[in-house]
């Protein structure tokens, strides 16, 4: 139902005023989308030549360290990248007090993927 | 205060239920699915890292899960997902330079990602077939 | 003769040869309120002794009564009409049923009054031809508006909206005793954006103002917004772009270029906004 409310058309269109942000956001998601580029053609490229590997032929190539820094690289940009996008995505859509709650667990869910897949990598790159 | 005369509120007038669908906006939320498709795939390649990363019995174990039917149809997916995502967000990138804005070029652009992506599939499929076949 | 092609369009006023779908598939009375949905109406039968007809199915809502919106079907006399969907709508009214409400004023795509959703796009009904809609044509109100009576739609938030980017010219100069000088390279920089006439086509018909549009400026709002950061003469650039940087207000547009896909002027907001964003960015770097 409509809130009944007696406010003019100005004021309610006004709202709470410009939150003077929203370009920091926008950049980064644009910048982050330039940088996932080539760690993301590398990956795939690395996919097809790679998916029948065995375990050894696998850790051995991950070793590299040209393929240890990539698959950081791309674990950084790629969840940097998409907490940004489903922010937007739970901001577009989700319109109740669920949304804060949304967009942090969102927010933890991104750097927690990302710190284990990080960790994951340099144990197999680093480790005995 | 016409509003309080009124007896019940005015309706809206239907959007999305008649609104018809055009390239511009069948493209743009392709993107958003793929997007939030791609990362529910992320959280697999982090899986498949650890898996990696605890030894060869968890890696095996999640390599027959990839090579399974239903992990091939996902794996599949992802893969056109990937593609899309990945000519659409630089189709993007290229309007946020303020370029490509006329309709022609909209257009144009709209169905060379959707034709690319689907080469890009199969060729990446095709290529991939090659080389597990002769490894 | 109307220009169509099956896969490139070329100018907003093209209509789909064969659309790869009429409607979305989502569910008819999809995230729609009790109050709103529509229900079938009743058939209104062409005039005795008409020969050419056509169907057209006109969304209407009766504000004084209680009963929900309603679909209904008018067989229209094509030999007794004039060309335009705005003919045809004219002539229901005048010969069938008077009460069918709706706004024209030009009849020749200037004032912005009729503008409405033909055919599951929002358009001026007096610049399509009939012969260019469907069997049978759809006419509801632009999408997405609080509905005032059948086809008209209650625009004071939208328009409130474009008061809010204050569209007149600033400067802390003092006026001269003369016009404002302005190079002729200056002035085309406003072409494609000064002949926007507010009939709010694109903001209606842009998903990211559906969703939020109390939040978004919206595509015609936002037009406006360039056309007057773009203009030599106006001094406020900064106070403009201040009041616009805001994640919902500018930054709810994702490109989804419905609004130059259905610009009845043939106008580009999608490039307008695209050029704001540009500008911040030019701004913060």
């Amino acid at each position: 139902m409509r809130r009944f409310r007696i406010q003019t058309p100005l004021g309610r269109a006004v709202g709470l005023g410009s939150a003077k942000s929203g370009f920091g956001h926008w950049w980064t998601e644009r910048i982050t989308a330039a940088a996932l580029v080539l760690p993301a053609i590398w990956f795939a490229a690395s996919l097809i030549a790679h998916s029948g590997s065995d375990y050894d032929t696998f850790r051995r190539w991950l070793r590299e360290p040209i393929n240890t820094a990539l698959m950081v690289l791309l674990l950084v940009t790629l969840f940097w990248h998409a907490a940004l996008g489903l922010q937007v995505v739970i901001e577009d859509y989700v319109h109740s007090v669920a949304k804060i709650w949304a967009l942090i667990v969102m927010r933890f869910a991104c750097f927690a993927l990302a710190a284990v897949g990080i960790i994951a990598a340099l144990r197999i790159a680093l480790g005995a | 205060m016409e509003r309080m005369t009124t007896k019940r509120a005015r309706p809206l007038s239907p959007n999305i239920q008649i609104y018809r669908p055009q390239l511009t906006s069948v493209l743009s939320i392709a993107n958003r699915i793929t997007g939030v498709a791609l990362s529910v795939f992320a959280v697999v390649l982090v899986i498949w890292l650890a898996a990696a990363a605890s030894g060869p019995a968890a890696y095996s174990q999640l390599q027959t899960i990839i090579g399974s039917w239903p992990g091939q149809i996902l794996f599949l997916i992802a893969t056109f997902a990937f593609f899309l995502h990945l000519c659409g967000g630089i189709r993007h990138l290229v309007w946020d330079s303020v370029r490509a804005f006329e309709l022609k070029q909209i257009y144009a652009s709209g169905w060379a990602v959707v034709l690319l992506s689907a080469a890009l599939t199969v060729i990446s499929w095709l290529l991939n077939l090659l080389i597990a076949g002769h490894s | 003769m109307p220009r169509t092609d099956a896969f490139i369009v070329r100018s907003s006023d093209q209509v789909p040869k064969h659309p790869l779908l009429k409607r979305f598939p989502v569910p008819r009375n999809f995230g729609v309120t009790p109050g709103s949905r529509i229900e079938r109406g009743r058939t209104w039968a062409a005039p005795a002794g008409a020969v050419r007809t056509k169907a057209f199915e006109i969304y209407r809502y009766d504000p004084d009564g209680d009963d929900n919106p309603r679909l209904d079907t008018f067989e229209v006399d094509l030999d007794a009409c004039g060309p335009m969907v705005l003919d045809a709508l004219i002539w229901i009214k005048n010969n069938v049923d008077p009460t069918l409400t709706f706004r024209r004023s030009c009849r020749e795509g200037i004032c912005g009054s009729c503008a409405m959703n033909i055919d599951g796009a929002n358009w001026l009904a007096c610049t399509r031809y009939i012969e260019e809609t469907g069997t049978p044509a759809q006419i509801y109100p632009l999408a997405n508006m609080r509905i005032i009576k059948d086809l008209v739609p209650d625009l004071t938030h939208v328009l409130a909206q474009y008061e809010m980017i204050e569209p007149w010219l600033q400067a802390t100069t003092p006026a001269p005793d003369r016009e404002r000088l302005q190079a002729p390279e200056d002035r085309a920089k406003l072409d494609g954006y000064y002949e926007c006439i507010l009939c709010f086509c694109c903001t209606s018909g842009c998903p990211s103002h559906w969703w939020n549009g109390d939040r978004f400026l919206g595509p015609a709002a936002l037009l406006q917004a360039w056309r007057w950061l773009t203009d030599s003469r106006d001094e406020a650039a900064g106070e403009r772009l201040d009041l616009l940087e805001d994640p919902f207000r500018l930054y709810r547009c994702h490109t989804i270029l419905n609004c130059t896909r259905t610009c009845p002027k043939g106008l580009n907001p999608g490039k307008a906004i695209a050029q704001i964003k540009k500008m911040i960015v030019d701004r913060q770097s």
